[in-house]
């Protein structure tokens, strides 16, 4: 056993241990933190991830009641995440149910193990369909094929069936009703659509039960031999793999927008009191 | 899983539309109660999205979290804990375009910064020094800026989380506690300063946890898309520590009970020892009126029955009366010896502990070590005593701050290298100690040479500069090598005419060259660690002064982020966080630090019980806990035997929650010489003495 008991698989760190077990066992196992830069352009990734950020939580905002012009309002200094606003407005929320649950997480459980999958939003019509809406600030759309093929698509659709069904009335949420959607903001508010099946996922879970159990058996945890997986890891330089890579070449497709850290300031952290 | 008793079974049993108050001792099974109340919850098919559990700090939610995440069988959403320092960030940042222009910011269609509190610490400097220097504030005040600054932070705070308004700070203050026009002066410098960072703050879209939460309550909570989205998610609320929770915090909770289905609120009995934090059990209460069910848990599932009368005895000696008191006899609960000098106390605690360790089978971490302070001196002899025997231990007050870690000081001064135009360059002891850190193997001596030779005009030479080629072959050509590869790493990036924000030069330093292969921090994880906790702070410096330099002049941030630094303003605060706990050992803690994670145990040892430290509170001059609070009646004054009097029952509450957190026995270190050499007589010794002589003249009576 190499996690502890209450180890929560996510499509982030099953993607990581698809890419390379080492980066797994860095990141999930041991906790290592290493500040190395991921690309050469430090303050370019920066500037591009921290917009992507601010989109998705300007969409959970306006989802929340925000008025969506006093959010645009405030985009006067960047006109590319006012573009991708626009695009969200006018395509964003085409065609979807009506009951919508933004930055919401749901965890089910496989091969003894917890699987939690963080959703942009779900747009439910409980005895309807059940919409998967992921938001994608990559300017450059992927083939469905290498979409079809992502983590997050198979973690993703899999766990709304599993674990939505307070959300759908009661009911265990039918595969064939699941829909996941990529939006593409900065490409026009391109969508790539995915339906489901009850034998995709039937699929779906054999493929995560055996990851689960391989890394649960796993008593080592390999770098990975194809070193152009290493050029955007901050681990490289402890592997001994190499300079960041350029930013030009950077998926933002595949990054994985969390919040930034809110640090919950609480009263009893004020240093005054020494005890 | 832990069989409940009737009560508890009861309890947890009743239905899911009921608003329950629990109250009862500490150690009474309430909590054990309200976890298995959660689990019961999403057992009965409520969505764990719809509940909320809410605690007064995130360390009383451990026993919730650890439950849930236990829960592989649970399919669904997930619960959120909450403190009010959380929620309302959440709140003000989720909801701050439609109430940032009412709540008197400046430019309300820019985005909010939310201030750590190093950053409150900074922008307090900028924001009121040039004012205390101008004007000769607090002159006559002998503490440190950094100290001084955080009092007035605290007013700001207290009236916040008590609910007055911060205009008000200075005439409370000054009408309890103002006997002379010297101190009425300070009263107002604190006044006016709380006032001018208020005006900067709004003036900047800075928030700092008073004007936080000032903005959830009175705005974020008023706006009706707020409060429909809060309402109509929570429908099922657990509180945990009501008491020990602030007027802000059970305002709020109040309010939400209303559109609750169903709630769980826990109060502890005979607590509220975080009233310096501004917990108030006393305002508390009010929500037990609005609760359909009133129940209660009488009996400690923790004290022994000499403990509990322990506890009674030493709160009854102050004065403060118990609910429930036991027959058994205190004395037996209570082992001591004497000690002439202060190490020979330390020593015997930790042979003591050893002893329940070793020979009576006590898992170290059923012990617990705890002062009213815990000084470095003290941590290393308990630390070391436990060492030379074998024992695990733990403790959650690190000794050093950030800025001094190894990793962090080397990044520091290779930062100041790298950026002459700072007029900081290092100095010749800070560069021996950064070249000893950042080239694997280099020795102290060798780096002194390196240094001395190499070390000129703020830069660093090539090695070839070394002309003796005796002295280079006594440093070696390996190590040689490995010192051009750092100094011209550095005078390229001097030559380069580059400047990096400072976050970003620590972490092209650390990737490009400290962390591989012959250098010191390569595979190396604690380094690893600290650099990024470095690099945190940094960012977090630069995004909130990249922030401000809209509506500023610019600063050198990287230049700005050093100089405090050395003020020991930012990086100076305690790594918490990532210091992974070894489960099985004994925890060396602050009284009220262990209290605060309410974790029971077998044995507590109290060490320097002749301290002042355990009664009194610290010296603030700026700043009252009591005055500041909501039960302080307007115009009265503070007196001597106000505060002899809140020292008795403080100690008295203290002594009490610690005895409900212990099953068999409190061991109490005392020397008839403190730490710094004095005979101690403080308030605790002198209670165990009268309560001593006490029993020994009603055993005579007998």
């Amino acid at each position: 056993m190499n996690l502890s008991d209450d180890f929560a698989f996510t499509q982030g760190s099953l993607g990581d241990y698809a890419d390379c077990a080492r980066r797994f066992e860095l990141r999930f196992i041991k906790r290592v933190r290493y500040p190395a830069l991921e690309v050469q352009d430090a303050l370019g990734f920066e500037t591009r991830t921290r917009q992507g950020a601010r989109f998705h939580k300007m969409v959970q905002q306006h989802l929340l009641g925000v008025p969506a012009e006093a959010l645009a309002a405030s985009l006067a200094d960047d006109e590319e995440l006012a573009r991708w606003w626009a695009n969200y407005l006018a395509r964003g929320l085409t065609d979807l149910p009506t009951q919508r649950l933004s930055e919401i997480t749901l965890q089910t459980h496989l091969a003894g193990r917890r699987l939690v999958a963080k959703y942009d939003l779900l747009a439910l019509a409980p005895g309807g369909r059940a919409v998967i809406v992921d938001w994608k600030t990559g300017a450059r759309v992927p083939s469905q094929s290498s979409l079809r093929g992502r983590m997050q698509t198979i973690v993703y659709r899999y766990v709304l069936a599993q674990a939505g069904a307070h959300l759908y009335a009661g009911e265990r949420i039918p595969p064939e009703r699941i829909r996941m959607d990529y939006v593409y903001v900065a490409a026009g508010g391109e969508r790539v659509s995915f339906a489901y099946s009850a034998a995709q996922m039937r699929e779906d879970e054999a493929l995560l039960a055996e990851m689960i159990a391989a890394i649960d058996r796993a008593e080592t945890f390999p770098l990975t031999d194809d070193a152009r997986r290493c050029r955007f890891c901050s681990y490289r330089s402890l592997c001994d793999r190499g300079g960041a890579g350029r930013l030009e070449d950077f998926d933002f497709d595949e990054y994985e927008y969390e919040d930034e850290e809110i640090f919950a300031l609480d009263f009893d952290q004020i240093a005054e009191i020494e005890f | 899983m832990i069989e409940l008793s009737k009560g508890q079974t009861e309890i947890l049993e009743l239905p899911l539309d009921r608003r329950i108050w629990l109250e009862g001792m500490a150690g009474g099974g309430k909590t054990t109660v309200a976890v298995r109340r959660v689990l019961h919850l999403l057992a009965s098919g409520v969505p764990a999205e719809s509940i909320l559990i809410f605690v007064p700090q995130r360390s009383l939610a451990q026993p919730y979290i650890r439950a849930l995440r236990g829960l592989t069988s649970h399919r669904g959403g997930q619960v959120s804990i909450h403190t009010i320092g959380s929620l309302s960030l959440q709140m003000v940042e989720t909801f701050w375009f439609l109430i940032a222009g009412q709540a008197g910011f400046k430019h309300p269609q820019d985005l909010p910064n939310f201030l750590s509190l190093e950053l409150v610490q900074y922008f307090m400097t900028r924001a009121i020094e040039p004012l205390v220097d101008k004007r000769d504030y607090f002159s006559s005040v002998r503490i440190d800026r950094p100290r001084l600054y955080s009092q007035i932070v605290d007013n700001m705070n207290k009236a916040a989380l008590v609910g007055f308004p911060i205009s008000e700070i200075g005439s409370r203050l000054k009408s309890a506690l103002a006997s002379g026009v010297e101190q009425a002066h300070i009263f107002d410098d604190a006044q006016t300063c709380a006032m001018a960072f208020r005006q900067y703050c709004l003036k900047h879209n800075l928030l700092d946890f008073s004007l936080q939460l000032e903005v959830f309550r009175a705005h974020v909570w008023a706006a009706p898309a707020a409060r429909r989205y809060l309402r109509g998610r929570y429908r099922h609320l657990i509180v945990d520590g009501l008491e020990e929770d602030n007027p802000a915090s059970q305002e709020f909770l109040k309010d939400l009970l209303e559109s609750c289905q169903s709630a769980l609120i826990l109060y502890d009995r005979d607590a509220g020892f975080r009233r310096f934090l501004g917990a108030d059990p006393d305002s508390a209460r009010r929500l037990r009126e609005r609760c359909e069910v009133k129940a209660t848990l009488e009996d400690s599932f923790v004290m022994g029955p000499e403990v509990s009368a322990l506890g009674a005895a030493l709160a009854g000696q102050l004065g403060v009366t118990v609910s429930v008191e036991s027959e058994a006899d205190p004395r037996r609960a209570l082992i001591t010896v004497a000690h002439r000098y202060h190490p020979e106390m330390v020593d015997w605690v930790a042979e003591q502990a050893a002893f329940l360790a070793r020979e009576r089978g006590v898992p170290p971490n059923e012990i617990v070590i705890l002062a009213p302070f815990l000084s470095d001196a003290l941590r290393f002899g308990l630390v070391d005593g436990l060492e030379r025997r074998g024992i695990p231990w733990r403790t959650h007050r690190p000794s050093r701050a950030l800025r001094d870690e190894p990793a962090a000081r080397t990044l520091l001064t290779l930062a100041r290298l790298a950026h002459p135009q700072w007029g900081l360059p290092p100095t010749d002891f800070d560069v021996v100690l950064a070249l000893m850190a950042a080239i694997d193997g280099l020795d102290l001596v060798r780096a002194k040479l390196l240094t001395e030779m190499l070390y000129r005009e703020d830069r660093l030479l090539q090695f070839a500069e070394v002309h003796s080629t005796a002295m280079q072959e006594r440093i070696t050509f390996d190590l040689g090598e490995r010192y051009d590869r750092l100094a011209n790493w550095l005078n390229r990036y001097i030559d380069g005419g580059r400047a990096d924000a400072i976050d970003i030069f620590f972490r092209r330093i650390f990737g490009g060259l400290l962390s591989r292969a012959g250098f010191g921090f390569h595979d190396d994880i604690d380094a690893g660690n600290i650099s990024m906790n470095l690099v945190d702070s940094a960012r977090e410096f630069r995004w909130a002064l990249d922030f401000m330099s809209r509506y500023d002049a610019q600063i050198d941030l990287g230049l700005d982020y050093v100089k405090m630094v050395d003020r020991g303003v930012i990086a100076n605060s305690y790594l918490r966080d990532w210091i992974a706990d070894v489960e099985e050992s004994v925890l060396i803690a602050p009284a009220y630090t262990f209290l605060l994670n309410n974790r029971p145990v077998d044995y507590q040892f109290w060490l320097n019980i002749g301290s002042e430290g355990w009664s009194r509170r610290l010296y603030q001059p700026l700043t009252h806990p009591h005055v500041l609070s909501r039960g302080w009646p307007p115009g009265a004054v503070w007196s001597e035997d106000d505060e002899q009097a809140m020292n008795r029952l403080t100690l008295g509450r203290l002594l009490l929650a610690l005895t409900r957190r212990c099953r068999k026995a409190v061991y109490l270190g005392y020397s008839e010489l403190s730490e710094s050499g004095y005979e101690p007589r403080g308030l605790l010794l002198e209670t165990i003495q009268g309560l001593l002589r006490r029993l020994a003249r009603e055993e005579q009576h007998v």
